[in-house]
């Protein structure tokens, strides 16, 4: 076997060479493009699988970012940094193993995050709509709980003996977090359910005193406090039961932070941790002010569940990028995206590859879709540009459909920027407005889409899987979503 | 004809300096009233009183025949997915207009001129609560 191997890496060499002898004399051999061609066959020849047991295991979900929005954030954060951005790599598209992923649900063609994160938190699919339990629960059938409940991945590891974490800027009691350590018929029974039923924000108040949530940081502080109780920003809570989780949770030993300054103050020594950052949703990148970033969140985390020597599973969600997305609003959905992408790279930063499997996706892509034929550096927010057959740069003419008008690169199938709009007769008719690229590329700017849709859709196509670490080359191909768990399982428990 | 409060407004326009008067005489954008903290803006405090256009867009109004609409930044969308309930933003301005309001669909960009005003109020009429009002208010499509 081994002997194989060798004549195997041999051989490999043998055709390195010999290919190397018969590429130096094409006349492309001396273009910088032939050249890093080359040279990632070169790192993929010696890229060499980590064949042993993840310690940790970190699980990045940027809710809403298929194929098509990861294009627009790769090219708006390469334009943000000075390049013409097609070009840009973001942190985890250095990963070597890739996969692209398909999202449907049990009962559903286009996914919802619910049963998405769900199928990656306990490795099967599930029905629209609820969260981590088996295919004969029903949605909105509390009476169908208790004989589905799945075991997820952070229970399986917490019998390891590891920490669990979870980060997301959208509420904790929202799905992708949810789905770490709640089992639910309804994904909305956020501060209530029905009779005999446990709501979503009390699983997680049990789950942190259980000691099996180590860390949660991120919105949905409405959903823990009483309709009496009004919060630092003036907001009221939700709960129409009187309960005070924040206090149950502080009760049982963890600490609570609840803004920048707070966060900044915490105990990252392994001590439980609780921040809820504003009363829904935390804000956008772009308009955040007074809370943390993705990135520190994920530090501190990192930090914090670090300190176990037995490892742990941190699942981090970039929430917002979907529902930017929703809002037909590019700009922050890129914004958003970035933020992301800065916080896998902390990630990548604060972890040992050796140790640590980082595995990095999405729930479900959007309607999203882009316009041609444009420039190289075409404004990916903007307006789209005609190409330059002289030079590389688009040309600075504007290019214009059949009906006179220019339009921008980034549309939408469906959502509010439909160009047909609701006549005082009920009936829907419209043309495409006139779009200066200052308007375009506005951040409140909304996308032109075609459906008139309140709400853009998510849509069903594939979204892709990045990872690197221990047992990260077995992703590949095209898979089912629930294959992420199986592959997290393996790498926790490998001989 | 000119009553009394036009003639108080009026007059607390012609107070402000030259500069002012045509940053009021611009259309002004909501980020141009608030901060990201939610604070009002250096120029929303100087034009507080003047009479100001500002762009947005029309949420669905609360009831038919009302003279009470919220202007928004970007059209309010419904999003099943990320609320469970139909839910205001922060940064939105009440509107408090002459006359009653002839609905504008949630995506049409609008033009809304009117007082500017300032503060916590609770409507009479309809309970609700704004943080900052254009009071006397037309509206137009954009």
């Amino acid at each position: 076997m081994l002997r194989n191997t060798a004549a195997f890496a041999l051989a490999l060499t043998a055709l390195g060479a010999s290919a190397n002898a018969q590429t130096a004399d094409l006349p492309q051999a001396g273009s910088a493009w032939f050249a890093d061609g080359k040279s990632v066959i070169d790192a993929r020849l010696a890229q060499q699988p980590i064949a042993k047991r993840a310690k940790n295991v970190i699980l990045f979900v940027a809710d809403g970012m298929g194929v098509g929005t990861n294009f627009a954030i790769r090219v708006f954060d390469g334009q943000q940094k000075g390049m013409l951005g097609e070009e840009n790599v973001l942190p985890y598209e250095t990963f070597p193993n890739v996969a692209l992923v398909k999202t449907y649900n049990i009962n559903a063609q286009t996914p919802d995050s619910a049963p998405t994160a769900g199928a990656m938190n306990t490795g099967v699919k599930q029905r629209f709509n609820l969260i981590n339990l088996g295919e004969n629960a029903i949605t909105k059938d509390c009476s169908t709980e208790a004989d589905n409940a799945l075991t997820t991945f952070g229970e399986i590891v917490h019998d390891m003996d590891k920490s669990v974490g979870i980060i997301s800027t959208a509420r904790l009691t929202h799905a992708t977090p949810a789905a770490v350590y709640a089992k639910t018929a309804y994904r909305n029974w956020e501060d209530s359910a029905p009779e005999g039923c446990m709501d979503i924000a009390s699983q997680l108040a049990a789950a942190m005193n259980s000691g099996l949530i180590d860390v949660a940081l991120g919105g949905g502080r409405r959903h823990f406090l009483p309709k009496e109780t009004t919060d630092p920003e003036g907001k009221t809570g939700r709960r129409k039961d009187g309960k005070d989780l924040v206090a149950e949770i502080t009760a049982g030993g963890a600490q609570y932070v609840y803004d920048d300054e707070t966060a900044r103050a915490a105990k990252l020594d392994g001590t439980p941790l609780l921040g809820l950052f504003e009363s829904s949703h935390m804000k956008y990148e772009y308009d955040r002010t007074g809370e943390p970033s993705l990135a520190e969140m994920t530090e501190m985390a990192i930090t914090s569940l670090s300190t176990n020597a037995n490892g742990y599973y941190l699942e981090i969600e970039g929430g917002r990028v979907d529902h930017a997305n929703h809002a037909g609003n590019a700009f922050r959905t890129v914004t958003d995206g970035v933020a992301f992408a800065e916080a896998v790279a902390k990630a990548i930063e604060m972890t040992d590859e050796q140790e640590t499997l980082i595995i990095v996706t999405a729930d479900h892509e959007h309607s999203i879709a882009f316009n041609g034929y444009c420039g190289r550096g075409t404004p990916i927010t903007g307006l789209c540009y005609g190409v330059d057959d002289q030079g590389v740069k688009h040309s600075d003419e504007l290019v214009t459909a059949d009906d006179g008008k220019p339009y921008p690169v980034i549309g939408y199938l469906n959502g509010p920027g439909s160009v047909l709009v609701k006549q005082e007769d009920g009936s829907y008719k419209g043309e495409r407005p006139d779009l200066t690229q200052e308007q375009a590329m506005d951040p409140e700017y909304v996308q032109q889409a075609l459906l008139p849709k309140s709400s853009e859709s998510h849509s069903a196509e594939d979204v892709v899987a990045w990872a690197k670490g221990p047992y990260a080359h077995l992703l590949g191909g095209t898979i089912e979503q629930n294959v992420i768990f199986h592959i997290m399982m393996h790498a926790v428990t490998a001989e | 004809m000119i009553d009394r409060r036009r003639l108080l407004v009026l007059l607390a326009i012609a107070a402000v300096s030259p500069a002012l008067r045509a940053r009021a005489a611009e259309t002004l954008r909501m980020r141009d009233l608030y901060e990201k903290d939610l604070s009002f803006s250096a120029l929303a405090r100087e034009l507080e009183g003047a009479r100001v256009e500002v762009s947005g867009f029309m949420a669905p109004p609360l009831k038919a025949q009302s003279r009470f609409f919220v202007l928004t930044k970007r059209p309010m969308a419904v999003c099943p997915f990320c609320e469970s309930e139909a839910e205001w933003p922060d940064d939105i301005l009440a509107v408090f207009a002459s006359r009653v309001v002839d609905a504008i669909p949630f995506n049409v960009p609008i033009l809304s001129g009117g007082v500017l005003r300032l503060g916590a109020h609770t409507d009479a009429e309809t309970g609700f609560v704004s943080r900052v009002r254009l009071e006397r208010a037309t509206v137009a499509r954009a």
